[in-house]
C-alpha cells in the first residue's frame, strides 16, 4: 500500500482526464450514484448521507438482457448480448459501499460464472472516500468495516485539509490505474493521514455478528419473526437499495411478434410471490417467514456458504423503509 | 398524549378492539408504526408532527385483519389517523374494503407534518401533501384529540410544477417524465405504502398475459407508473405516501395530484370525503362529462 | 463471453399426451456438437423455455442410459407450461442444463430398490427406474409402487406396461378410492396403504419416493415402521427456481440451494433442514 498526496484541484484534473480518456466516471448524487458529465458536478463530502441507492446497478443492472431471440416458423435464432467494455471509475464511494464487490463476487462465481457481472466488475476502479457521516441507521462497525476502512476500494481518499487529500493505492488494479495520472501525485505522509482518520467518530458496535450467526442457527422458529412480519409492507425497497442484495428474476419480453429478449431483473425476497409455486404452494407464505429469510440470508446462510456477511452496514434499507423497519435493531435483537 | 394512551388502553381492556394501530416514537424526530395489543404497547403511542405514515394501509393487510379474531369473537380494530388519513379509511369504506363499524377511528386536530424524519417542524419543512390540505379536523372519527393549531402558510410548489408541466409541449412532457421514470427500480414501495393499492394481486404481477413489463427499463417503468396513476385516478386521497416511500425520489405526487384536480374539475369529486357518496368510478350519471373517458 | 443463461436449442421430436393436462416431450438437441457431448445423471433437472414466455424448471424424465431423446413431462399450471402445451412437433424450445445433484445410483449397486411415486411425481422417479432397469444385474429386487388419483390421471402408461411385462420387476399401480373404472385390474387405495400392504422388506434396500407432499407425509411413517432407515430414503425437491445456477435466491431451504446442493436429498438431510419447503 502506497500513500500519496493529491491536491483538490489535481483530483478534479484527474477526473477531467478520466472523462477525457473516454472512461465513465460515477460519483454519489443526492438519490443515487450518477454518471459525471462535467467535473463541476463533483462534490466530495465525507459528511454526506449515503445516497438512497447503492451503485450495484452499474455491475448488476436493475434490468439487463441476457439473450436476444428471434422466432421463425418452428425455429429460433439466438443472438448473444455483449457487455460494453468500458473502464468505469467510481469516485467518492463510502467504505460501506466499497466492500460490496468483495461480497457479491462469491455469489456470481461459485461454480457457474456470471460473466455479465464479472466483465463489468473487472473494468471498475473504485475510489473510496473516508466517511464522516453517522446516523442511527449506520452499523458498518458491526459487520467488520469502519468509516475509515479501505476494504474493497482500489484507491482510498482521506481529506487532509481544505485543499489536499491522501490518495492511498490499495490494490494492484488501483496502482495500474493511477500510473497514468502520476503527474498529479506528491509524496504522502502517513502520519498526517492517521491524524485525520483517528478523529473520525465510529458508529457504536450494535451486535456481535458471530453471536448473531450462532443464534440464527438455533432460532429458525422463534416468535420474534412474527412481530416483524406484522409491520412490513412487503415491498423490495430494502433489497433494491442494498449494495449486496442480489436476487433476480428471469423473464422474457417480446418487442414484436417474432423478436424479443430474455431479461435478468432485480427481484426481492419480501415480495409474496417470490417463492410462490405454480401449484399455489408457497414455502414463505407469510411476511414473518420472508423477513426471517432476509436476516438469515445476510447473517447466516451467506456466511456459511462464502464466509462473508451479506451486509455492509450502510443502513440504506432501514433509512428508506416506509415503515421504519430497522435491520440493525432486528439483528441486535437476535439473541436470547 | 396521556389521553390518547388511556383511551387506547381502555378500548383494549373493554374488549372493544383487538388492536390499536398507531405511532410510536423511535428517536427524537422519528416515529414508526406500532400495532398495540396490550396496555403496555398503548403506553408507547404518540401523536405529533413526525407521524408521517398513513396507517390506513394496514387495514386491508390479511395479517392485520386476522388479528381481529380473538377467542372466537371478531373484534374491531382501532386506528390513529390524521384527518387526511381518515380520507383513506373513508375511501376504503366507499370501496367496500372495510366497514365503518369495524374500525374505531382515533383522530387528531392536525396542523401538518414534516416532509421527512429528522427535520424541525416549520413552514419550510411542511410536507408537500399538507400545503394544499383543507382538512385540519377529521371528517369522521370516534374520538378526537389535540388542540386546533394554525397550519404554516407556504406556497404550493407541487401545483406550480404541475402548471409548468401543463405548459410544456407533449414531447417535452414525455421527456420530463421519461427522465423521472427512468429512475424507477420497480421495488413497488409506492404500491406497498399506498392505502388504496390493496389489490390481492396487482396487475403488474399478473403474467398470463403479462400486461405490464416487469423490467425496470424505460418502457416497463412508463407502463407501471402510468398504469398506477390511472388506477388511482379519482381514488387517490393525496396522502403522498407513495412519493415518501419511493427510494428514487420520483415525484409521484405530480401525477396523482394532477388526477385529483382533473377528477374534481370534471366531476366535482374528491376521493375519501364522504361515506354517503358512491365512488367516482363506481357511479355513472348520463350528465357526466365524457372528456376524460378512454 | 461465456453466457450461463444461454440455453441450448432443442427440437420437439415427439409429443405424448399422458393425461388431459400432462404431456411428455421427446427432445433432440439441435446442435450436433452439443448433442454429442451432452451427458447427465439420473435426478438432474433443467430449465425449459418457450421464447417469449419464459423458463420453467422440471427434471429430466428420461434415463441417462437412453440417449436417443431427452424427455421431460409437465403438467399445465402456469404461464410457461401453458405455452409449452401449445407447441407442436417440430417446434423449438430452449433447454438449459443439466443442473443439480443426482441419485447415488453407483453407490447403491447391490441393493434392493423400492420406487414409490404419486401423480406427476413419477417423472423424476421414472428416470431412476429406467436407469436401474438398464443396469438390472447390478441391483437385487426392484419394486415399483405408483398411485394416481384416477385411472385417467395415470402417466407413463406405455412405460408402466413395459415394467409390468418384466418378470424381474414387481410393479403395482393403484388409484385413489373412487378413481377406478370398470375393468381396472390394479389396486384401489392410497399409496401409503398400498405400501403398508405390500410391505417391501427394508433390509439392504433403498427407497426413492416422490409425489404430492400429503402422500410423502403419510408414506414416511409407513416406511419407518417397515424398518427403512432415513438415510436410505431419497426424494427430489422441486422448489421455485429461476436460474438453476445457485444465484437468483429463490430455492434455498436454509443455507442449502435446492438447485445446486439438491434437488436429490435423503431423509436425514431433509430433517436437518429448516422446515420451510
Amino acid at each position: 500500500m502506497e500513500e500519496k498526496i493529491i491536491s483538490k484541484e489535481d483530483l478534479l484534473n484527474l477526473c477531467k482526464d478520466v472523462i477525457g480518456n473516454g472512461h465513465t466516471l460515477i460519483t454519489p448524487g443526492k438519490t443515487e450514484y450518477t454518471v459525471v458529465k462535467d467535473t463541476s458536478e463533483i462534490v466530495l463530502d465525507t459528511t454526506a448521507k449515503p445516497t438512497k441507492a447503492s451503485y450495484k446497478t452499474f455491475v448488476f443492472p436493475k434490468a439487463e438482457p441476457v439473450i436476444y431471440y428471434k422466432r421463425g416458423k418452428n425455429d429460433v435464432q439466438l443472438l448473444d448480448v455483449e457487455v460494453e467494455q468500458k473502464k468505469t471509475v467510481i469516485l467518492g464511494a463510502k467504505p460501506c459501499d466499497t466492500n460490496s464487490f468483495n461480497i457479491l463476487r462469491h455469489l456470481f462465481n461459485w461454480d457457474y460464472k456470471d460473466e455479465f457481472y464479472n466483465v463489468r466488475e473487472k473494468q471498475f476502479i473504485v475510489i473510496g472516500l473516508m466517511c464522516n457521516f453517522s446516523d442511527n441507521f449506520c452499523f458498518c462497525t458491526s459487520v467488520g468495516s469502519s468509516p475509515v476502512s479501505d476494504k474493497g476500494a482500489d484507491i482510498f481518499l482521506v481529506p487532509l485539509d481544505e485543499n489536499n487529500y491522501t490518495l492511498r493505492v490499495v490494490t494492484e488494479k488501483g496502482g495500474e490505474f493511477i500510473k497514468d495520472y502520476s503527474k498529479y501525485l506528491n509524496a504522502g505522509d502517513e502520519a498526517k493521514t492517521k491524524a485525520v482518520t483517528d478523529t473520525v467518530k465510529h458508529p457504536e458496535i450494535a451486535f456481535d455478528s458471530k453471536q448473531v450467526h450462532e443464534w440464527l442457527g438455533t432460532n429458525f422458529e422463534n416468535p420474534k419473526w412474527d412481530g416483524v412480519g406484522d409491520l412490513c409492507l412487503s415491498c423490495a425497497q430494502c433489497a433494491f437499495v442494498c449494495p449486496v442484495c442480489h436476487c433476480f428474476d428471469i423473464v422474457d419480453e417480446d418487442y414484436n411478434y417474432t423478436e424479443g429478449r430474455r431479461m435478468k431483473n432485480w427481484d426481492g425476497c419480501q415480495f409474496g410471490h417470490f417463492t410462490l409455486h405454480a401449484s399455489g404452494h408457497n414455502p414463505r407464505d407469510i411476511q414473518g417467514k420472508r423477513y426471517r429469510q432476509r436476516v438469515n440470508h445476510k447473517f447466516k446462510y451467506y456466511v456459511d456458504k462464502f464466509g462473508e456477511i451479506l451486509c455492509t452496514g450502510c443502513g440504506r434499507c432501514s433509512r428508506g423503509c416506509a415503515v421504519s423497519i430497522d435491520i440493525k435493531e432486528i439483528v441486535s435483537n437476535c439473541k436470547d | 398524549m396521556d389521553d390518547l394512551r388511556k383511551y387506547a388502553a381502555e378500548l383494549l381492556e373493554k374488549g372493544e378492539v383487538a388492536a390499536v394501530i398507531g405511532y410510536q416514537q423511535v428517536s427524537e424526530k422519528r416515529t414508526k408504526p406500532i400495532i398495540a395489543k396490550t396496555a403496555e404497547d398503548c403506553a408507547k403511542l404518540v401523536f405529533n408532527e413526525y407521524c408521517l405514515n398513513n396507517l390506513a394501509v394496514y387495514l386491508t393487510k390479511a395479517r392485520v385483519k386476522e388479528l381481529r379474531r380473538v377467542n372466537g369473537a371478531v373484534l374491531k380494530l382501532a386506528i390513529t389517523a390524521k384527518p387526511c388519513d381518515v380520507h383513506g379509511i373513508v375511501a376504503l369504506i366507499q370501496e367496500s374494503q372495510l366497514k365503518r363499524e369495524d374500525v374505531t377511528i382515533i383522530s387528531f386536530n392536525c396542523a401538518g407534518v414534516v416532509k421527512d424524519f429528522g427535520m424541525d417542524f416549520n413552514g419550510e419543512t411542511l410536507a408537500t401533501k399538507c400545503v394544499p390540505c383543507d382538512t385540519h379536523k377529521p371528517l369522521y372519527s370516534d374520538m378526537v384529540f389535540g388542540e386546533e393549531k394554525e397550519t404554516p402558510k407556504v406556497s404550493d410548489e407541487v401545483l406550480a410544477k404541475i402548471e409548468s408541466i401543463e405548459k410544456m409541449s407533449a414531447a417535452e412532457r414525455f421527456e420530463y417524465f421519461k427522465a423521472e421514470f427512468d429512475k424507477c427500480i420497480k421495488c413497488y414501495a409506492c404500491r406497498a405504502a399506498c392505502p388504496l393499492c390493496y389489490c390481492q394481486r396487482c396487475i403488474t404481477d399478473k403474467t398470463i398475459p403479462r400486461w405490464v413489463e416487469s423490467s425496470a427499463h424505460s418502457r416497463g417503468n412508463f407502463s407501471w407508473n402510468v398504469v398506477r396513476a390511472f388506477h388511482l385516478s379519482g381514488r387517490c386521497i393525496g396522502c403522498g405516501e407513495c412519493e415518501r416511500a419511493c427510494p428514487m425520489d420520483i415525484p409521484l405526487s405530480l401525477l396523482n395530484r394532477k388526477m385529483v384536480i382533473e377528477a374534481k374539475e370534471a366531476y366535482s369529486y374528491i376521493s375519501g370525503r364522504s361515506l354517503e357518496t358512491p365512488t367516482l368510478v363506481g357511479s355513472f350519471d348520463v350528465k357526466d362529462s365524457d372528456e376524460l373517458f378512454m | 463471453m461465456d453466457n450461463i443463461y444461454k440455453p441450448y436449442l432443442a427440437e420437439i421430436a415427439e409429443i405424448i399426451d399422458e393425461t388431459p393436462d400432462t404431456r411428455t416431450f421427446k427432445l433432440k438437441l439441435k446442435d450436433p456438437e452439443v448433442a454429442k457431448n451432452f451427458s447427465f445423471k439420473a435426478g438432474q433437472f433443467a430449465e425449459y423455455s418457450v421464447f417469449g414466455e419464459g423458463e420453467s424448471t422440471f427434471c429430466i424424465a428420461s434415463s441417462p442410459t437412453r440417449t436417443d431423446f431427452l424427455e421431460c413431462s409437465f403438467k399445465v399450471y402456469g404461464k410457461v407450461t401453458q405455452a409449452l402445451n401449445r407447441l407442436n412437433q417440430g417446434d423449438t424450445i430452449g433447454f438449459r442444463g443439466p443442473y443439480g445433484n443426482h441419485f447415488p445410483l453407483e453407490e447403491l449397486k447391490g441393493k434392493n430398490v423400492v420406487f414409490i411415486a404419486g401423480g406427476i411425481g413419477l417423472a423424476p422417479v421414472r428416470c431412476v427406474i429406467d436407469n436401474v432397469l438398464d443396469w438390472r444385474d447390478d441391483y437385487k429386487d426392484v419394486t415399483i409402487i405408483y398411485g394416481a388419483r384416477s385411472v385417467g390421471d395415470i402417466v407413463y402408461k406405455q412405460e408402466i406396461a413395459e415394467w409390468k411385462a418384466r418378470p424381474d420387476v414387481k410393479t403395482v399401480v393403484t388409484v385413489d378410492p373412487g378413481g377406478e373404472t370398470d375393468g381396472w385390474d390394479g389396486e384401489v387405495g392410497f399409496v401409503p396403504t398400498i405400501v403398508e400392504k405390500l410391505a417391501p422388506k427394508a433390509e439392504n434396500t433403498f427407497a426413492v419416493i416422490c409425489g404430492p407432499p400429503v402422500m410423502i407425509k403419510f408414506t414416511m411413517p409407513v416406511l419407518e415402521k417397515l424398518g427403512f432407515k432415513e438415510e436410505n430414503i431419497f426424494t427430489t425437491l422441486e422448489n421455485r427456481m429461476k436460474c438453476g445456477l445457485g444465484k437468483c435466491g429463490r430455492c434455498n431451504i436454509g443455507n442449502v440451494y435446492v438447485c445446486k446442493d439438491g434437488p436429490v436429498f435423503n431423509y436425514t438431510q431433509m430433517k436437518e433442514r429448516p422446515q420451510e419447503f
